[in-house]
Formats: structure tokens, C-alpha cells, sequence
């Protein structure tokens, strides 16, 4: 029943709601963490898929799953790191067919791009082009990492020990390091 | 203890060392050094990363994408999603409680257009625009008597679910309605009244627990009430849609009788420049007099991206014999009441009698 107080000025339309009533909405449950997460799991994605169409791709799955686990009262614990888990697993799925077939991709072919000589890098793209360079266990720890996560969330989107991960993650930052002085 | 480990350094920087550690960073000059060094590197990594910013279509594409889903899944079984992942067992869903927007005027206007308006249009059909435009032209102000509605609506900013509206309208003066909104767990949310006959308007919300009501008499008219927003956006919302020339009508034979569901498909989303403008809509009409059941839909209004899902639960006329007080908010025992003076519209009342009723608590 409804347990207005006021109820009784509305007894001209009031009636009982049922209990079919929805108390939650994944929907609007998944737009808001969308909202809140969106962001930082694109940026997460471009920077491990080097391309905006297959981030934006990989976003817009993410949280489709995620609406379909909400829809079917999936855990609803810690869903930052189950929100990564799934984009980084369609991270290396994507990149895995990218080994079978790949695009043809200005930005990844070295003939066809030649350095413009007359105009010195700057630190930044020495920077980033560094990043690029990196492998893409490496770019995959350090961008989740760079997004918050935690060594216990990183290990479990990446699919490697806990134990494991500060380790691996300082080797890549050396790496990085040292493709950008090479 | 001896200096860190280029581990145990990158564990000091990403918060994850043990106290020993910490403390011998903090301590150590070299290591203290190092830790700054490597902290400056992840965040130069961290700014190359967050150096792309996310398209602002992101959103809507995603709230498309959803209603797309929506739209498949109906009817036919929860949607399969291949290579979803299953964290854990699941455990009961524990939903943090957010503060409700329950947007009665908004709500209240779409449902309007939903049950009040379109259903008068006729059956879904590929009319010309000029038609289908002459033909709701026609029908906005061909509804007469009292009617009563109960729907149920969710949409974007309602995160504590969707709420069950209630409405009563005088169809023959559009400026004599009442209007409440109910949370998921049946309690009221808000509500308004108003009646040009007794000169009163009240609104109506729940805080921590108690209705606060705020009565207005000698109400100045005509304030822009609700079922006048509903026909400018009727308007609007129909020559959105006359422009959609992908319509895709299905008919259905079921049990409960004849239907018909309408839908515009999803197209992408462009930069916004009108007032109103539908990315994808879902109607679900019954076969029997052509009211609007379910309707679904996403796009822009004022350039903000919305989403939104109403659902019928009950309609009847009733005709003009209707108690004196359906178009009024009477105060339980327990409710607060404020009473205030007309001003030019609904805000400026409630905001003034709120002020005022402040002043006098504090002495003024």
C-alpha cells in the first residue's frame, strides 16, 4: 500500500503501486557510471588501442555488459574494476585480430611516414611517441595504473599476479624511460 | 635498512609499499629523491593518457546503443552478450540511494505528450508530415472531461529508479490539474495542484520524512500550466517526427488484442541545433483506441542529451462529476503548511514563501 502521509488529498487517483515496483533502474545505473567512470575507461582504451573508433567501441561494450550484469543482479561490488576487467579483456581481443588482419593505418606504418626533419620533436611527443612504442603488456599496466586503479584491480584486469604487478610496472616505466632518451 | 628497490620504489609511488617503507622514503634523501623522480614520470605518463579527452557524442551513442538493446531484447529473453565477465558469485544488489530528481513538471509533460496528445493523432500510419501535423493540430484541444492517468516513468537523473506518476486533468481548462510523483518504495515524492475555480495553488515535497506543503490563493491566471507546456512540446515533438522518414510500423495479433509498435530506428547522433530532436523513439499503441501503452526514446532537448521510458499503467475518464478537492492538496495531520502569496509563477511562490517563512523563524 502506499504509506503517504498525504494520502488521503490524493484518494481520487490513489491506489496501491503493487509490488512489481522496480526499486532500481540499471539503466540510469549504468548512465551514471558512465558518468562517473567514462571517461577514464576511453582514455584507458585509446591508450592501449592507439585508435579512437576502436576505443569508442570498446566503451560503448563495456557498458552494454555492464547494463546486461545489472539487468541480472550481477555483483555489484567494486564495479570500477569490473568495468576495466571487461575493457581490457576487449582491449586484447581486439588487439589479437589486429595481428589477423590488420587495417592499414597511417599512424602504425613507418614507410609511409617520414619524420619531418626541419621540425625537432618536443618533449611531450618524444614523450608519447615513446609510449606508443612500448609493448602492449606494458602499455596495458602503466594506463591502468594512470587511471587509479590499484595493484590488486590491475592484477585482476590484466590477468596477472598481484604479486607481480609493481614489478612489471616498473619495468615498463624504465622502458619507457629509456625509449625516450634512445 | 638499506635504500629501496626500483620495486619498491614504484610501490611508494602508486601507495602500495608497506609502512617500513614508506618511512625509510621519507627518511632517505636518495630514496626520497628517487621516489620524486618516478612520481614524475608516471605522471607525464598520466597526462599523455588523459591528454585525450572523450567525445562529447559518447553519451548519446551510448544511451542509443542502450535503447537499441533495449528494443532487441524485448520480448524475447534477457539479450545475449558474448564475453561478459563474471567477476564472482553474485550477491544480492545493495544500490547506494542517491538523491531523486523526481521531475514532476518534466514527467508530467511527457507523459502529456505520450497519453494526452498523440494518442488523438489515430493509428500509426506513413501520412505526410502536413497531415500528420494538421491531424494533432486538430486533435490537441478535442479532449474533453476529467481524466485520470497513473504511468510510470524513468529517465536520465532518476537514480533511485523510476517514479509512478498520478495526474488529473480538467481536459476542458487546461490550467485545473493535479500532479504527484511517487518514489519506487510508494512514498510521495512531489506534487501540484491547481484551480482556477477556487483561485488556490498548492505544491507539495517530501524532505527527511515530512510533506511540506506551500498553498498560494488568489492565484494570478493564466500561469502556463503544465498541459500547455505539453501541447508547445506536443508541437514540437511532432514536427521532429514528421521529419523522421524511417519509420518502421509492426503489427501485432496478442491475447490482450491488437498493437501496434512505431518505432525510429537509431540514427547517429549529430551536433544538436534544435530545440527538440529524437536520436531513436519506440511507441507501443493498442489496436483498440490508438493510445500510446510504452514509449521509449532518446535524442536532445535545448541541446541537452535525455533519455527516457514511459509506461501507462492506467487511464479512464471520468467525466465532469469529480469531489471538489481532486484538484487540490489537502494536508495531513502531520504536514507542514506554508502559506504564501500568488506571484507570477509557481517558483517565485514557492522560493518567497520559503524565504519569508525563514525570515520570521529567525526573528526578522
Amino acid at each position: 500500500m502506499v504509506t503517504t502521509i498525504a494520502s488521503s488529498w490524493m484518494k481520487a487517483v490513489d491506489r496501491p503501486l503493487g509490488a512489481t515496483t522496480p526499486t532500481v533502474d540499471p539503466q540510469a545505473e549504468t548512465l551514471r557510471l558512465f558518468q562517473e567512470h567514462g571517461t577514464a575507461l576511453y582514455r584507458f582504451c585509446r591508450s592501449v588501442l592507439r585508435q579512437t573508433g576502436d576505443a569508442e567501441d570498446v566503451v560503448q561494450e563495456t557498458f552494454l555488459k555492464l547494463l546486461h550484469h545489472l539487468q541480472h543482479d550481477g555483483d555489484t561490488r567494486n564495479l570500477k574494476s569490473w568495468l576495466f576487467t571487461v575493457a581490457a579483456n576487449a582491449c586484447r581481443d581486439r588487439t589479437r585480430w589486429r595481428l589477423r588482419w590488420l587495417p592499414w593505418n597511417a599512424e602504425r606504418d613507418d614507410r609511409t611516414v617520414e619524420p619531418d626533419v626541419r621540425l625537432q620533436p618536443d618533449t611531450t611527443e618524444i614523450a608519447r611517441r615513446a609510449f606508443r612504442a612500448l609493448a602492449p603488456r606494458d602499455r596495458l599496466l602503466l594506463s591502468l595504473r594512470a587511471q587509479g586503479l590499484s595493484y590488486k584491480d590491475i592484477a585482476g584486469a590484466s590477468g596477472i599476479r598481484e604479486q607481480s604487478v609493481g614489478r612489471l610496472l616498473s619495468r615498463a616505466l624504465e622502458r619507457w624511460r629509456k625509449q625516450c632518451v634512445a | 635498512m638499506r635504500c629501496l628497490s626500483d620495486v619498491d620504489i614504484q610501490a611508494v609511488v602508486d601507495g602500495e609499499a608497506s609502512p617500513d617503507h614508506r618511512v625509510h622514503a621519507d627518511a632517505c634523501e636518495a630514496c626520497r629523491q628517487r621516489v620524486g623522480e618516478r612520481r614524475q614520470q608516471m605522471e607525464t605518463i598520466a597526462s599523455l593518457i588523459d591528454a585525450d579527452g572523450m567525445p562529447s557524442t559518447m553519451a548519446a551513442r551510448l544511451r542509443q546503443a542502450m535503447s537499441a538493446n533495449a528494443g532487441r531484447s524485448s520480448g524475447t529473453g534477457p539479450a545475449e552478450i558474448q564475453g561478459s565477465t563474471v567477476l564472482r558469485a553474485s550477491a544480492p544488489s545493495r544500490w547506494r540511494s542517491v538523491g531523486l530528481i523526481s521531475a514532476v513538471a518534466t514527467a508530467a509533460v511527457i507523459a502529456l505528450v505520450v497519453y494526452g496528445v498523440l494518442p488523438r493523432l489515430g493509428a500509426p500510419t506513413t501520412l505526410s508530415a502536413s497531415e500528420v501535423l494538421g491531424r494533432s493540430l486538430q486533435t490537441i484541444s478535442s479532449g474533453q472531461g476529467v481524466e485520470q492517468l497513473e504511468y510510470e516513468v524513468a529517465m536520465d537523473g532518476m537514480t533511485d529508479g523510476p517514479v509512478v506518476i498520478r495526474q488529473v486533468i480538467d481536459r476542458d481548462n487546461p490550467h485545473r490539474y493535479k500532479v504527484a510523483s511517487y518514489r519506487p518504495d510508494g512514498t510521495i515524492a512531489t506534487a501540484v495542484s491547481q484551480d482556477p475555480a477556487t483561485q488556490q495553488r498548492s505544491q507539495l515535497f517530501r524532505v527527511d520524512g515530512t510533506n511540506y506543503i506551500v498553498r498560494v490563493g488568489a492565484i494570478h491566471t493564466p500561469v502556463l500550466s503544465i498541459p500547455q507546456m505539453a501541447q508547445a512540446l506536443v508541437e514540437t515533438s511532432i514536427g521532429v517526427m514528421q521529419a523522421k522518414s524511417d519509420q518502421q510500423l509492426t503489427i501485432e495479433d496478442g491475447p490482450a488484442g491488437r498493437r501496434y509498435v512505431v518505432e525510429i530506428p537509431p540514427v547517429t547522433p549529430q551536433n544538436a541545433t534544435s530545440t527538440l530532436d529524437l536520436f531513436s523513439a519506440r511507441a507501443v499503441i493498442s489496436g483498440a483506441d490508438f493510445r500510446i501503452q510504452e514509449f521509449a526514446a532518446t535524442g536532445t532537448m535545448l541541446r541537452q542529451p535525455f533519455s527516457v521510458s514511459v509506461k501507462l499503467r492506467t487511464h479512464e475518464y471520468v467525466g465532469g462529476a469529480v469531489p471538489a478537492d481532486s484538484f487540490a492538496i489537502t494536508p495531513g495531520p502531520d504536514d507542514v503548511v506554508l502559506d504564501g502569496q500568488a506571484a507570477e509563477d509557481p517558483v517565485t511562490e514557492l522560493i518567497t514563501t520559503v524565504l519569508r517563512e525563514l525570515g520570521r523563524a529567525r526573528g526578522k
